[in-house]
């Protein structure tokens, strides 16, 4: 009997599916529950179908849910866009109204006919079908009633009371209704009251992260899916003194940053694969003239415009590799909610330290989920940038030292003046053409990624410690890849993952000693390209007959798929 | 006051307008009073766009067509310090033109002076967006087929508060434009007319200087159909200040953003902001 419930509701643009997901999840997350809440969209700007998904559980958990408990279906000419994407429960519970009957394929799941619309009109509030959809949810998982009806006063506060009222009728209507209706297998009973969590999402926790690591300025152009960061630091750095610029495209929004920086500010933009493709020069920018900047790369899938609304891991090669010339520059990968902070202000500290160009390669499934999280986690240390207070006649910008990294006077700093430049410069920040500065420059400016590879070997080992089979992810992929090694786990298998939190530079040696400990290894990623295998395979040496299940995004990993791509390994094997 | 002189020799052509161009940032920078040590001068890349190497001051050759957003980055986040961008007509024109038309729109506080040469010099003598229809260059061998665009109506027609036209053979004349520019309030765009003598021939220099007129002394250069009256000429250069008006810099709004989003309370706290996360 499983205590660990997921329930989806879906609908189109006006129903109310997200809304209802929302309260479910602020509603169990405000008792101390774990949640965890994804939404998908189709491609239209109003009024398209939409799906909320909400999993709940009273011990952590570390993915969306794998498969549905219970689902609300207001159309399903709507469930059938997002029918690849969700996968149903053997005793799933399927809900619809009446007039709208389920789809042959659906005959095998318990499909019962709720009248939403009806229920909704009857206890007056002719909108609320999403409520009532809610109500009988709740009364299904004894999910917190008084929790819900609290988040339903919150949600609703701006509208009348006689609103409010009409929906907490709804709601009554919904537990009424439903008499004892439970999907087999799931039991919800044993709620135990915890201190409550904070629910955010990943692009949320980049943009507090940006606050918690100093950066006073934030440029960018909006782009799914990390438009969300760009308007909550417009809302929030004016607050305490900083500046948000909306720019006129993302050369600019880069542009603005590496100015910024220049001036002495803390400086971020934040975009998806279309911008990160235009950022590239002035990357190049930043890293030769060594001017920290910070760029959250939340993925998508791509190429081109490809599906702005859905994850994809294929940004790492224009990440690590982007941009002519040899090009310094970090690249770390956040493995959920609670990561994308420590991941951002590590990029601000690696950032500000190193002087050079840092991407954060998050992706949509971290960026628009809600998570449960602990705030006490949300502590990280901050690091300032090293500049010269005083500097006299021997200031010199790029002058050499053992790890590269040379002070950096800012405007403002009487005596630290230098003109510098995206030509090769010498230690003044001259420009030169010749062969011999170029190469001490070049090993200058690498030394640097040395320094940063020592002190910052960031990355995740879940599992056993003697493992049989060793996973190889990163990103979101690092949820499912840890809840199906715990699964595993719990049967022998002898499983174990290593998922590295900075991608470049790559902590080759931690990575090659875990690969070497393995009998077996398995690579998992979500990029048709196999672009982390291939860029594992530049750096690190792999045994033969590993196992590769790479394959494009649009649909998140499940931990069954983790489990049957580690499984298949040991058949072949076998 | 400093002279503002590096020890760095300009990489221009004997007899490039640029040199006098220089000459008259030396010379404006001391007369607005900018310390050194609190201005920034921003580029892009051209031939032009080396003139940071050559001023005593904070300085940085970007990337093509990139000075604009550079300095607006830059005056944002330090609003004390004086910040010029300079460049040429292709780089402000042609592959920056988007960012032209924004910095003047949201009338960043910064002055802007463009070296204009109506062609590419530092990739040896291509069109350009200033080159005149017709014109036979490297790049185009039976004549120039693009209408030329003229700098100051672009300016006026975005949204620059203060427009004008300079001539580098006129140095005193360029000298007081930059210092009024530098002074104003708001984004000031300077076009200034810089023969290039390797790939305009050194009649360019001689044809400006005898189109050149100062702009008439009743001229009300707060009406944009006034200023407008000097753009797109064709027999004649006007020079001068052609438009000035006083309207809120980006500045102006970002501290007015301010005052709305703190109110009257004290600067949030960090558990003031993951409250909106608390259920």
């Amino acid at each position: 009997m499983s205590e660990d419930i997921t329930f989806s509701i879906v609908g189109s643009g006006g129903d109310g599916a997200v809304v209802a997901g929302d309260l479910a999840a602020m509603a169990c997350a405000a008792v101390g529950l774990h949640v965890i809440k994804t939404e998908a969209y189709g491609p239209q700007i109003r009024g398209g179908e939409s799906s909320s998904t909400v999993r709940i559980s009273p011990v952590p958990i570390a993915a969306q849910g794998d498969t549905i408990d219970a689902l609300i279906v207001f159309k399903f000419a709507d469930f059938a866009r997002f029918r690849s994407e969700m996968m149903l429960s053997a005793g799933c519970i399927v809900l619809h109204e009446p007039d709208d009957a389920p789809p042959p394929e659906l005959a095998a799941f318990r499909c019962t006919p709720v009248p939403f619309a009806q229920l909704a009109k009857d206890a007056g509030a002719p909108g609320a079908k999403n409520i009532v959809a809610l109500g009988i949810f709740a009364a299904m998982f004894g999910l917190p009633l008084d929790s819900i009806r609290t988040a339903m006063r919150r949600r609703f506060r701006k509208r009348d009371a006689s609103v409010i009222d009409a929906n907490l009728r709804a709601l009554d209507m919904g537990l009424q209704w439903n008499g004892g209706l439970q999907p087999a297998g799931v039991s919800f009973g044993g709620l135990k009251p915890a201190a409550p969590h904070l629910l955010m999402s990943g692009n949320e926790a980049t943009a507090f992260a940006a606050l918690h690591a100093g950066c006073s300025f934030f440029a960018g152009y909006p782009i799914t899916p990390s438009t969300e960061i760009l308007q909550l630091l417009g809302e929030w750095l004016p607050k305490i003194g900083g500046t948000c610029l909306q720019t006129e495209d993302e050369l600019a929004a880069i542009g603005a940053v590496v100015g910024a920086s220049f001036a002495g500010s803390k400086a971020m933009t934040a975009t998806s694969g279309p911008g990160l493709s235009l950022m590239s020069e002035m990357l190049g920018l930043s890293s030769i003239a060594e001017i920290p900047s910070v760029v959250v790369n939340v993925q998508r899938g791509g190429p081109s415009t490809g599906i702005p609304t859905k994850s994809e891991q294929s940004d790492l090669f224009h990440a690590v590799y982007g941009g002519h010339g040899d090009m310094p520059r970090v690249v770390l990968a956040c493995c959920d909610v609670e990561d994308a902070f420590h991941t951002t202000v590590d990029a601000f500290n690696i950032a500000e330290e190193f002087q050079l160009p840092v991407i954060v390669l998050s992706d949509q499934l971290i960026a628009q989920r809600r998570e449960t999280i602990d705030s006490a986690s949300l502590v990280h240390d901050v690091v300032r940038r090293d500049v010269p207070q005083e500097p006299d006649d021997s200031y010199r910008r790029y002058a050499m030292t053992d790890d590269g990294v040379s002070p950096m006077s800012v405007p403002g700093i009487a005596g630290g003046m230098y003109q510098t430049n995206g030509l090769e410069h010498d230690e003044e920040g001259r420009p030169s053409s010749m062969f011999i500065t170029h190469e001490r420059m070049n090993e200058k400016r690498y030394r640097k990624l040395d320094a940063v590879a020592r002190k910052y070997p960031l990355f995740r080992r879940f599992g056993v410690s003697d493992p049989e089979v060793g996973i190889l992810c990163w990103g979101s992929s690092a949820g499912p890849v840890a809840e199906a090694i715990e699964r595993m786990n719990a049967n022998d298998a002898g499983v174990a993952a290593f998922v590295p939190r900075i991608l470049a530079p790559l902590p080759s040696r931690e990575l090659q000693t875990f690969i070497d400990s393995c009998a077996r290894i398995v690579i998992i990623e979500l990029s048709f390209e196999q672009q982390f295998h291939r860029y594992l395979r530049s750096l690190v040496t792999l045994p033969r007959g590993i196992r590769v299940h790479a394959r494009s995004g649009g649909k998140p990993l499940s931990v069954s798929e983790v489990i049957e791509a580690t499984a298949v390994l040991e058949e072949v094997t076998a | 006051m400093s002279s503002y002189k590096t020890d760095l020799k300009p990489v221009w052509c004997p007899g490039c307008g640029d040199f006098a161009v220089l000459n008259a940032v030396h010379r404006a920078l001391a007369a607005a009073g900018c310390e050194p040590h609190e201005t920034i001068l921003v580029s892009g890349i051209g031939c032009s766009s080396r003139l940071p190497g050559y001023v005593d001051t904070y300085g940085l050759n970007s990337l093509h067509g990139r000075a604009l957003p550079i300095a607006t980055g830059a005056k944002l986040a330090a609003p004390r310090m004086t910040v010029v961008a300079v460049g040429g007509d292709g780089d402000g024109l042609a592959i920056g033109g988007n960012h032209f038309m924004h910095a003047a729109r949201r009338n960043v506080d910064i002055a802007y002076f463009m070296m204009d040469n109506e062609i590419y010099g530092l990739t040896k003598g291509q069109a350009g967006p200033t080159t005149p229809t017709g014109d036979r260059t490297k790049s185009t061998t039976y004549g120039n087929p693009d209408p030329a665009i003229d700098p100051c109506a672009l300016a006026i027609a975005c949204g620059a508060s203060w427009v004008g036209r300079g001539f580098s053979g006129d140095v005193k004349g360029t000298t007081e434009l930059m210092t009024r520019a530098i002074r104003h309030h708001g984004f000031a765009f300077l076009n200034i007319l810089s023969p290039c003598v390797t790939w305009r021939g050194e009649e360019q220099h001689k044809e400006i200087r005898a189109k050149t007129r100062p702009v008439p002394p009743d001229h009300d250069a707060t009406r944009r159909e006034s200023a407008l009256r000097f753009t797109d000429e064709q027999e004649l250069v006007t020079t001068g200040v052609l438009y000035e008006v006083s309207r809120p810099t980006l500045l102006d709004e970002l501290e007015d953003i301010e005052r709305r989003a703190r109110g009257t309370g004290p600067v949030p706290s960090r558990s003031d902001f993951l409250g909106a996360f608390a259920i």
